[in-house]
């Protein structure tokens, strides 16, 4: 009577053991649930719809390894449709409905600035890939962290000092896309040129994202005469203002930003496209002959074989190399990870990094942006290869956390 | 601003012009016909374009491309007009446009579902470096938009006044009562309007495609290309060219003198403008009312 | 019926996760604007494609005042509704010779020259980078919590929704369906249509600005994006495929169609496509909208005509 009294109490302990052992949402003892949300359809779906594909490659793979810590990793993902109110919902939905873990960001920087209040409220953590807005890591809050993509003030930095030191510009003219990204790019150039060069440009014209004719842009910009012209914006505009401004007689040096640096303007621009410079946001680009990309491209088309044309891209790359270090982060948090000890694991990792398509990543518990570098690219005979040059000053951007 | 450069703005200005010159006339010609003003023809534009990709994707010269582009399009409005136009021609205004809307944006929703949003790119025969007149840059592919638009528009003029199905088209749209006694079908008509528009507008969308590239939301275009049917009046031809042509030259000269933000809404201002001052346009008559 | 619909939203926030509580809160936000939007284009007739302009409106003037100025919340839903009302006014005064084709893209037209004016004053509005607005004070008390934002939202909207079906039974809302049933008739009876115009774009410019200040505040973050004509046509469909002309069929629509994206979160690349079709359906095959299906219900049910004074306009919609 006694024996079987002790085996009922020690059933009924054992079966309350999952609760108070795995308290932690979203772990269980066999697997960790990771919500993420970003632009699956729609016009900016070129974002998200790759950083899914990256990710979960990237989840594929560690998880065959034998996942993190005995657990494998399961994503969930919502479309947010580039709206910050349907990222809000999809991040609440994904805390509270499939109450995972830790959230992981794939989205733009408007519909990730929607969550941010909400997410540091509930006291979640978001690591965020692609999303540039400020707002992410500066004031300071200890469950954001931003991974590959960098801080939109650092591309200003950067760009201001390569044009300046390595293009040798004393006139440099922009033209920029009206969108928030573009813009924000712009600005900070000018305010870089401002701060530590005493500079401004000596044209500034914009133009919309779709727009075909630049006539008009170029033109004004061909009056102010600059040495170099700095172009901000996207693929599909990039091309066909290099081509115009070789048929309006314009024969600066271009340079381009992040988000152009890629096959389509070192193919579909011409002979206009020759000796353009540009940043990068990663080490390789997809369409580099070196062995790294090489391998990793092939474990990519192994996976994804129907894909289409332009893929991968960017942003396969950069979710791929992110949720890398996001799984380390996990890794260091231990057997029985919590919010506070995924924080504490995500702290500890300092040039981390995948392999050789990666930029490497630190962070510390002052400051949660991972990533400050881009490298500098030019384009030689309809491809780009690797600028040698590094950056000399120190980024204004630490000074804010010290 | 010298004169090399205005010329060159107007060059610049009138081949933009020309693909919305192409586009309005697109929107025109059915509103005469069937009295139905077609939202959805930026997406018959966008369509245009990846039919050619298609195409030139399965390694079909240019000049094919073209001829297979203006088939299968002029199909494609014969089949739209039986299924999706000719149960709302007699519908309320607000049923005709918040429709035609709807079916543009599921057009536009198929073709991101295969393509998704990626760029691709049409090269045309036409890749010579720019013919250089007096210091004004004359880019070949604009040379090709301008002559084919004149080609079109031409084409178009003499077919409405000569022909017997041209003058069959002009009367459903002056009176669809008294053409149907007359003994003209005018579902015929309707047909016919719509396989020409759609040719037309998917016209557009090839020309377009190696100066702007490939991408779901090419069938923008409309917007403008309607501020240019408004201006050269809803019922004229000639108008929706002109018109088309004008906001080319507005929008690339107020890029100049106002700047990139005010290129992009001068249409729009030009629009409000002349829906206030002549709702009728400048070329237009008084609205015809359908019977 | 209405004290059972009441009743259910009274408890949701307390039975449901915050997740639910938003989108309920969205649905209301919504319902307020489709009920603005009826007014105008169901009842008086009028298609304007600007709706969501004017929710920006609301939307900008809120979030402006509050976070660059300071001002308290129960301040800056007034001047929302004021500096919307204002700019509808001055909209419809030059638009009321307009109709039809000619309506919809002149209010076409200025959507997409609001949009360049929001993104122009970026220093003000965030521009393109958007705009974060805190949570709400009333009167001193600030609404942290779920709970008080949820009351809020829902005054709001039974306020708005009583007001346009007091509106709607009033001489005025007749005056509004007899422009759009019989502009001739009209005239002979006397009513001014330019006045019926310019009252019916102002009042709903009023409704979408109530609708857009609460969003402001519920989702704490506002883009231009978020306005654009895909949103003005939203909001169309709504009113559509609930029922032109009935406030209820609005509600409803509002109801079905903030709730879908969320159920068809499984397939979504499909959602802009099926809510294109959806509107094509109705348009084509049920221009009545839901509520006939409601009013078909209803007749069954209890056995007594019913009186929806959306539902059997549908077919005279000339």
């Amino acid at each position: 009577m006694k024996s079987q009294l002790r085996v009922m109490v020690a059933a009924a302990a054992l079966c309350l053991l999952p609760v108070s052992v795995y308290a932690q949402q979203g772990v269980t003892s066999d697997e960790i649930l990771i919500g993420s949300f970003g632009s699956l359809s729609g016009p900016s779906a070129f974002v998200g719809l790759p950083g899914r594909d990256g990710t979960n490659l990237a989840v594929k793979e560690i998880n065959a390894a034998g996942g993190v810590n005995g657990r494998k990793i399961r994503l969930i993902f919502e479309d947010d449709g580039n709206s910050p109110t349907r990222a809000l919902a999809a991040a609440k939905k994904l805390v509270e409905q499939d109450k995972v873990f830790a959230l992981f960001s794939i989205g733009g920087s408007n519909p990730t600035s929607g969550t941010l209040a909400y997410v540091k409220e509930k006291g979640v953590v978001m690591y965020v890939s692609f999303a540039s807005a400020p707002g992410v890591t500066f004031p300071f809050d200890k469950h954001l962290f931003r991974g590959g993509t960098t801080e939109s003030a650092r591309y200003g930095e950067l760009y201001a000092e390569f044009m300046v030191d390595y293009l040798k510009a004393k006139k440099i003219a922009l033209i920029s896309g009206r969108d928030e990204y573009a813009k924000n790019e712009a600005d900070y150039v000018t305010r870089q040129l401002k701060d530590s060069f005493g500079t401004a440009p000596v044209a500034r014209a914009d133009f919309n994202p779709g727009d075909k004719d630049f006539t008009p842009q170029l033109l004004q910009i061909k009056g102010a005469n600059p040495d170099v012209i700095a172009i901000l914006g996207y693929p599909a505009e990039a091309i066909i203002i290099l081509r115009q401004a070789r048929e309006l007689g314009l024969d600066q040096r271009f340079f381009v930003g992040a988000t152009m640096v890629e096959e389509s303007v070192a193919k579909n621009a011409g002979a206009a496209a020759e000796g353009i410079t540009g940043f990068t946001l990663l080490p390789l680009l997809p369409t580099s002959q070196d062995p790294g990309m090489v391998a990793w491209l092939a474990k990519w088309k192994k996976e994804y074989p129907n894909a289409p044309a332009g893929r991968p891209n960017l942003f396969d790359v950069l979710g791929y190399n992110d949720m890398y270090v996001f799984a380390q982060g996990l890794r260091n948090a231990g057997p029985s990870p919590t919010t506070d000890s995924l924080i504490a694991g995500l702290e500890q990792i300092k040039d981390y990094r995948v392999g050789p398509t990666a930029n490497p990543i630190t962070f510390t518990d002052k400051y949660h942006i991972g990533n400050l570098r881009l490298q500098p690219k030019i384009v030689k005979n309809g491809a780009w290869e690797n600028v040698d040059w590094e950056s000399k000053r120190e980024s204004a951007i630490l000074q804010r956390y010290k | 601003m010298t004169v090399t450069i205005a010329l060159q703005l107007l060059f610049s200005g009138l081949s933009i012009g020309a693909v919305y010159a192409l586009v309005a006339l697109a929107i025109v010609i059915p509103y005469k016909a069937s009295g139905v003003l077609n939202f959805g023809q930026g997406e018959v534009v966008t369509l245009g374009a990846y039919i050619a990709l298609v195409f030139t994707q399965w390694g079909v010269d240019y000049w094919l491309v073209l001829l297979g582009t203006l088939v299968v399009s002029a199909l494609f409005g014969l089949i739209f007009e039986r299924v999706a136009i000719r149960p709302i021609v007699r519908a309320p205004e607000f049923t005709i446009v918040i429709a035609t809307f709807a079916v543009g944006l599921i057009i536009r929703g198929a073709i991101r579902l295969y393509w998704e949003d990626n760029e691709y790119s049409l090269s045309s025969p036409f890749n010579m470096p720019p013919l250089n007149l007096g210091g004004v840059r004359l880019n070949a592919n604009f040379i090709w938009i301008l002559v084919c638009t004149a080609f079109v528009s031409g084409s178009s003029a003499l077919f409405f006044k000569y022909t017997r199905f041209g003058k069959a088209m002009r009367a459903v749209s002056q009176n669809r009562a008294a053409a149907r006694l007359m003994g003209i079908v005018v579902e015929h008509v309707y047909m016919t309007a719509w396989a020409i528009s759609t040719a037309i507008g998917a016209v557009a969308g090839l020309l377009m495609a190696p100066v702007t590239g490939i991408n779901p939301e090419i069938g923008n275009i409309l917007l403008k290309a309607i501020v240019g049917a408004v201006i050269g009046g809803f019922t004229s031809l000639s108008g929706a060219l002109v018109g088309g042509l004008v906001v080319g030259v507005i929008e690339t000269f107020s890029g100049v003198f106002i700047g990139g933000t005010f290129k992009h809404i001068a249409p729009f201002v030009v629009l409000i403008v002349v829906l206030l001052v002549r709702p009728y346009g400048f070329f237009g008559r008084a609205q015809v009312r359908r019977v | 019926m209405l004290v059972i619909v009441l009743a259910a939203l009274a408890v949701v926030p307390f039975f449901l996760t915050s997740y639910w509580v938003y989108l309920t809160n969205l649905f209301l936000i919504n319902a307020i604007v489709a009920v603005g939007l009826n007014i105008l284009t169901g009842n008086a007739g009028q298609i304007s494609l600007c709706q969501s302009s004017f929710m920006a409106i609301g939307a900008y003037t809120t979030a402006v005042l509050s976070a660059r100025y300071g001002l308290p919340y129960w301040l800056t839903l007034p001047a929302a509704m004021a500096v919307a009302g204002g700019t509808g006014a001055l909209l419809g005064y030059p638009a009321r010779r307009l109709s039809d084709i000619y309506l919809a893209l002149a209010t076409f037209g200025f959507l997409e020259i609001f949009q360049v004016v929001i993104e122009e004053f970026s220093d003000l509005t965030g521009g393109v980078r958007g705009i974060s607005i805190g949570r709400p004070s009333l009167f001193g008390v600030t609404l942290k919590s779920d709970l008080s934002l949820y009351c809020l939202v829902l005054a709001a909207a039974v306020i708005m929704i009583w007001v346009a079906s007091n509106l709607m039974r009033s001489r005025f809302g007749r005056a509004f369906n007899a422009v759009r049933q019989s502009p001739y008739a009209a005239q002979a009876l006397g009513i001014s249509i330019g006045r019926v115009k310019l009252i019916t774009f102002a009042l709903s410019a009023v409704f979408a600005a109530v609708g857009g200040s609460l969003m402001a505040v519920v989702v704490g973050f506002i883009d231009p994006l978020e306005f654009n004509v895909i949103a003005s046509l939203r909001q169309i469909t709504f009113i559509v495929v609930g029922g032109l002309g009935s406030i209820a069929g609005s509600v409803i629509g509002a109801l079905v169609l903030t709730a879908l994206p969320e159920l068809l979160r499984g397939v979504k690349e499909y959602v802009g496509i099926i809510y294109a079709i959806i509107l094509l359906g109705f348009l084509l095959f049920m221009p009545g909208g839901l509520i006939t299906i409601w009013a078909i219900i209803r007749d069954r049910i209890w056995r007594k005509p019913v009186k929806i004074e959306g539902a059997n306009r549908a077919a005279s919609l000339d």
